[in-house]
C-alpha cells in the first residue's frame, strides 16, 4: 500500500485517517491491515464486504475532492490484497495431496464439486433458519431458566470421562532405581572432615570411588556444605575436571 | 410399563399434568410409564388434548417435538411471556450459525475440522457458540482420525427450537437445490475455465 499523505498533501483525508468499526475490530484501517499480516487477526473474521461499505460510507469517498483517486487507488489496491489473501484461507486445509502451496491452483472439477456442495449446505441453512424463525416463541410449560451465556452445561457422564481420563495412568513410572535412603548428610560431612583431618587435600574422585551413586551424590552436597561454612576449599580447574577438596586451616 | 399403575384421574388430566410439570418433550414410552396408560389410550388422549391446546383455541400448545410431546406457550403470546419472566428472547442466530447447523444436521455427526472444510472456512467459534447454546452437542469421538476429535451432532434443543420431531423431519439436502440453481453454477465455473475462454 502507497503513503496515504499523499492524499493529504492533495486536500482529500488520508487513507491512514480512514477508521473501522468491526465486530472484530476497532481502530484505525491501517491497523487492522497490520494485524492481519501479523497473523493476529483472523483474515475469516473480517467482512471484507462490511469494510468496502464503511470506507465508502465514512466520507473518504468525496469524489470530487483532490487527491480522492490516489486515495481511492490505495484504498482499492490493499482490498484487493485482503480480498486475495481471504479467498486463498478458504481453501480447506487437508486437500488430499497434502500439497501446501497455496499457489496450486484448484481444478475445475473439484472447484464444482466444493460449489455445489456448498450450495446445499447454504440453502439448508437458509431452510433451518426460516423454521428456526418459525418456531421461536414457544416457552415451555415446566419453566427451566436458560444457562448463562458462556456458562457450561454440568454433565455428569462428560465429567466422569474427564475424571477418567485425569487420574488413570496409562504407564506406571520406573522406581526400581529408587532405593531408600540410608545416609545422612550429617554422615558424609563426619567422613569429610576425618578424611580430611590431615590437612592434605583429597580428590573428590578418590573418596568416591567405592561410592554409589547415592552415597557420592550425598558427599557432595556434604562437600557443599563444608565450602559454603568455609570449612574446606573446592579446587576445579576446569569445568567437569577432577575435584579437589583442600582444607582451610 | 402400561396398566399395571392405574390412576383414579382420566387419561387426558394424566397427561396433561405431566406435560405441564416438564419443562422438555416426554418421549411417549415415558409417557406411558409415568401415567399407566395403555399406548391407545395414551395416543387418544394426546389427540384430544391436540385440538384443546391449538393454537387457534388456546394460549398453550401441544407440540410434538425432539422425539416427544410438550406443551408450551402459543407464540402468539410470546411478548406478554417474555414480558413476566424479565427475559429477552435469544439473539437470532447468524448465517453462519445456520451454515453449521445446517452442515452438522445433514452431514454429521462430523468433527469440527469437517465442518470448516464443509463451509470453507473456519468455523471453532461458531461451533463454541452452538456448544454454549446447547443447540450443538459432542457425541462420541472419531477413534479413526489423529488426535480423536470429538464428533458434533444436534441436540434435543435445536429439534424443539425448529419444530423438529427428530433429523428425519427436515427436508432432503438435495430438494433444497433445484436444479437450474446448480446448471448455473455449472455454467459458471466452465465459463471461468481457461480452455473455455480460449474457444470463446
Amino acid at each position: 500500500m502507497s503513503d496515504g499523505s499523499r492524499g493529504a498533501e492533495a486536500g482529500a483525508k488520508p487513507l491512514s485517517a480512514f477508521t473501522v468499526e468491526l465486530d472484530v475490530y476497532s481502530g484505525p484501517y491501517e491497523g487492522l491491515l497490520a494485524l492481519i499480516l501479523r497473523d493476529e487477526l483472523e483474515i475469516f473474521e473480517v467482512p471484507l464486504a462490511e469494510l468496502v461499505n464503511l470506507y465508502r460510507s465514512s466520507g473518504g469517498s468525496d469524489e470530487g475532492s483532490p487527491g480522492a483517486l490516489e486515495r481511492d487507488t490505495d484504498f482499492v489496491d490493499s482490498a484487493t490484497s485482503l480480498v486475495l489473501l481471504k479467498g486463498r484461507s478458504l481453501v480447506p486445509a487437508g486437500s488430499e495431496t497434502g500439497d501446501e502451496d497455496g499457489d496450486e491452483a484448484i481444478g475445475p472439477e473439484e472447484l464444482e464439486a466444493r460449489l455445489v456442495a456448498y450450495l446445499k449446505v447454504r440453502r439448508a441453512a437458509e431452510a433451518i433458519g426460516e423454521r428456526l424463525a418459525r418456531n421461536a416463541g414457544y416457552y415451555p410449560s415446566g419453566h427451566a431458566p436458560p444457562p448463562k451465556p458462556g456458562k457450561l452445561r454440568i454433565r455428569p457422564e462428560k465429567i466422569s470421562a474427564a475424571a477418567r481420563r485425569t487420574f488413570s495412568r496409562t504407564v506406571e513410572p520406573e522406581t526400581r532405581h529408587l532405593g531408600p535412603i540410608t545416609v545422612t548428610v550429617g554422615e558424609l560431612v563426619a567422613l569429610l572432615r576425618r578424611s580430611l583431618a590431615g590437612g592434605e587435600p583429597v580428590s573428590f574422585e578418590a573418596l568416591t570411588r567405592e561410592m554409589d551413586r547415592l552415597r557420592s551424590a550425598v558427599t557432595f552436597a556434604a562437600a557443599l556444605s563444608l565450602a559454603s561454612e568455609g570449612s574446606i576449599v573446592l579446587v576445579q580447574p576446569e569445568p567437569f575436571g577432577p575435584l579437589t577438596l583442600r582444607p582451610v586451616p | 410399563m402400561t396398566g399395571n399403575a392405574r390412576y383414579e384421574a382420566p387419561p387426558e388430566h394424566l397427561i396433561e399434568a405431566v406435560l405441564l410439570s416438564s419443562p422438555s418433550p416426554i418421549a411417549l414410552p415415558d409417557l406411558l410409564s409415568a401415567t399407566g396408560l395403555a399406548q391407545g389410550e395414551a395416543l387418544a388422549a394426546l389427540e384430544h388434548l391436540r385440538a384443546r391446546f391449538s393454537p387457534a383455541s388456546s394460549g398453550i400448545v401441544l407440540r410434538e417435538v425432539a422425539g416427544g410431546y410438550a406443551l408450551a406457550t402459543n407464540p402468539t403470546c410470546a411478548a406478554a411471556v417474555e414480558r413476566f419472566r424479565a427475559e429477552a428472547r435469544p439473539a437470532p442466530l447468524s448465517g453462519a450459525a445456520h451454515e453449521v447447523l445446517a452442515s452438522v444436521l445433514y452431514l454429521g455427526p462430523m468433527t469440527r475440522a469437517a465442518v470448516s472444510a464443509a463451509r470453507g472456512v473456519n468455523s471453532d467459534a461458531v461451533v463454541r457458540n452452538l456448544l454454549e447454546r446447547n443447540l450443538l452437542e459432542e457425541r462420541g469421538r472419531d477413534e479413526g482420525l489423529p488426535g480423536s476429535p470429538a464428533l458434533l451432532g444436534v441436540t434435543d434443543d435445536f429439534l424443539a427450537a425448529a419444530g423438529a420431531r427428530d433429523p428425519e423431519d427436515f427436508p432432503p439436502l438435495d430438494a433444497l437445490v433445484d436444479e437450474a440453481e446448480l446448471a448455473r453454477v455449472r455454467e459458471r465455473i466452465s465459463g471461468a475455465r481457461p480452455d473455455a475462454a480460449g474457444e470463446a
